[in-house]
């Protein structure tokens, strides 16, 4: 196993949530369409940088930095990963993060439709989540780690709960993307949805309380697991927290000349935060699947016991 | 059934279909013309007159905030004190209000049903000190828009989907005037700079020539109206939005005048979809603005 790949694809992992901070400063600063043009900017590589086009062409620029990191990855795995099903992982990754590019190349030719940047949005998680699993999969602790802990099937597995968690949390990100870009900075944000982003926090909150409650309480010795379950839950609080912030702050955007600062950086920091929560909810359930073994409880031996 | 790289490529093909037939759906809305003129009749009678008045603001005038130009050193060197253009009040009278005939009835047809000739020459908007002069205008459908960039920085006008589609233009300093034209009425037709986000113009597009907008002393008038009896819309922007309509009925004798005044508050309407969860007004002045 290769040190080298593993630090590798934690670079891509930390540049894509890099990314995903400058694609939320770019929504806040309301710079969608600061360049008309694309794949140019003003048909140019490097425009002035100046208002709004440096939101822009910022993101477009870390954006094809994450790519370039993304073919090399994907080479290099293909070079010194032994494991097909890693190597495939890199050309899924590769695939994803050139879909990507080209919905965000659509939403500017489309002038921003609703579902274009919604779905620029999610597909930004779900490579998140390839990138950070790749990190995960390509860790000393991964490959040295033997399934270990064997429960019976009583009860709902903590396999079951992650998973769950984790859709949950996927569900409540594509709403809060598709949250954001229903409304610019002066426009108020429509109810129907802030109401399903409000619900999908309480929902999220319950899963993941639940889901890393268990965790912690069955296999409170085993830090490999314990360890993604506590960052998940003080993540979510600062996430919980956040969202409160960013209603209050975004409220009151509408009323205000030009987006304020406050209301950017708080916004910025719940997407950044939120696509935080769900990397450490893939840590907790890519763990708990590596070490976890659910044995099938038999009934007629027990009762012959 | 497909492979995974099969259906991988399959993937990348439907979204570059999408990317040009986006390309092509925004060339085509561009074409969209409403209606044809070939069956209506010009109004050649000599007996127009006019439509006059002025617009009050009740109460104390809200203080417009300041804008920070600081994002574009340009704009702040040349609008060190730029302030929004919400309220434009002097004297407690309002400038940049809309005033237009809504619809009315002349010799027995109505007033949309006539052919009113466009202006012969251009509205202009320039960008000026990073803001948009005139902040609100008035156009007829189809007449030509000059929009023009006095500033030593580069613009990119947006005017935004609304009965007419979206049309986002860069306009770099320096550069030829830009020509454009909305095809379909509107009240009011929004224009944005994606650059500079607190640039902001309304243009109220119009079937007929019937409209002004509020001078500094809140006057306005309207002029070549046929006599006849008319519903009468002042239309200002208010706190964000897509503004508040104050409407009034209004006889226009043949050869004479006639008045309507309108006043505003400083309560207005939001523009988005009106959210009825309570909103709470923060500001942080500490932590500055953008």
């Amino acid at each position: 196993m290769s040190k080298g790949v593993h630090r590798f694809a934690l670079l891509v992992a930390v540049a894509t949530f890099f990314l995903i901070i400058a694609g939320a400063n770019v929504t806040s600063h309301d710079a969608g369409l600061a360049v008309p043009d694309w794949p140019l900017s003003f048909g140019k590589f490097f425009p002035q940088m100046v208002g709004n086009v440096f939101w822009e062409h910022g993101h477009r620029m870390i954006a094809a930095t994450v790519g370039l990191l993304t073919i090399v990855l994907a080479i290099y795995l293909q070079i010194r990963e032994p494991r097909r099903w890693v190597k495939r992982l890199g050309w899924i990754a590769l695939g994803l993060v050139i879909v990507q590019g080209l919905l965000g190349g659509l939403t500017v030719k489309l002038l921003l439709p609703l579902w274009v940047s919604a779905a620029h949005a999610t597909l930004a998680q779900l490579f998140f989540l390839t990138t950070v699993s790749m990190a995960v999969f390509t860790s000393r602790s991964w490959t040295i780690t033997e399934p270990k802990i064997f429960e019976t099937d009583n009860g709902v597995s903590p396999r079951t709960l992650c998973v769950a968690s984790l859709a949950l949390i996927l569900v409540q990100l594509v709403l809060g993307a598709t949250l954001r870009h229903s409304a610019t900075w002066n426009q108020l944000l429509p109810t129907g949805l802030l109401v399903a982003h409000i619900t999908g926090a309480i929902v999220v909150t319950l899963a993941l309380g639940v889901t890393a409650s268990t965790v912690l309480l069955r296999h409170r010795d085993d830090r490999f697991l314990t360890r993604p379950a506590i960052v998940a839950l003080s993540l979510l609080f600062v996430q919980l927290m956040l969202g409160i912030a960013a209603y209050i702050t975004r409220a009151a955007s509408p009323y205000q000349p030009q987006p304020l600062n406050p209301m950017i950086a708080v916004t910025v920091a719940h997407v950044a935060c939120g696509a935080l929560v769900f990397a450490a909810t893939i840590l907790l359930t890519l763990r708990v699947f590596r070490v976890l073994r659910v044995e099938k409880r038999t009934v007629g031996v027990l009762a012959t016991a | 059934m497909l492979s995974k790289r099969a259906g991988l490529w399959l993937g990348l093909i439907a979204t570059l279909g999408l990317l040009s037939l986006g390309s092509s759906c925004s060339k085509t809305a561009e074409n969209t013309n409403e209606g044809s003129t070939s069956e209506k009749v010009k109004y050649t009678k000599g007996d127009v007159g006019t439509i006059s008045g002025t617009i009050s603001f009740t109460g104390a005038a809200p203080e417009n905030p300041k804008i920070d130009t600081s994002a574009d050193a340009q704009c702040a060197s040349k609008s060190p004190n730029l302030t929004a253009e919400t309220w434009v009040v002097k004297d407690g009278k309002v400038a940049n209000t809309f005033v237009y005939i809504k619809e009315g009835t002349v010799d027995g047809k109505k007033l949309d049903d006539y052919d009113w000739d466009k202006p012969s020459s251009a509205a202009t908007l320039d960008q000026n000190g990073c803001h948009y002069k005139p902040h609100v205008m008035g156009v007829m459908a189809r007449q030509e828009i000059n929009i023009t960039n006095s500033d030593p920085t580069t613009h990119n006008i947006h005017f935004l989907q609304g009965k007419n589609p979206d049309w986002n233009q860069s306009q770099p300093n320096g550069a030829a005037p830009l020509k454009h034209q909305l095809n379909t009425p509107e009240q009011m037709a929004q224009v944005k700079c994606n650059q500079h986000p607190w640039m902001k113009a309304f243009v109220g597009v119009m079937k007929h020539p019937f409209f002004a907008v509020s001078a500094e002393d809140g006057t306005y008038k309207i002029t070549g109206v046929p006599p006849g009896k008319y519903t009468v819309i002042a239309w200002h922007e208010g706190a964000t939005g897509p503004g508040t309509e104050k409407p009034m009925e209004v006889t226009v004798p043949a050869n004479g005048s006639a008045t309507a005044d309108f006043s505003f508050g400083a309560s207005a309407g939001l523009q988005g979809q009106p959210s009825s969860l309570p909103l709470i007004a923060v500001e942080f002045p500490m932590l500055g603005k953008h």
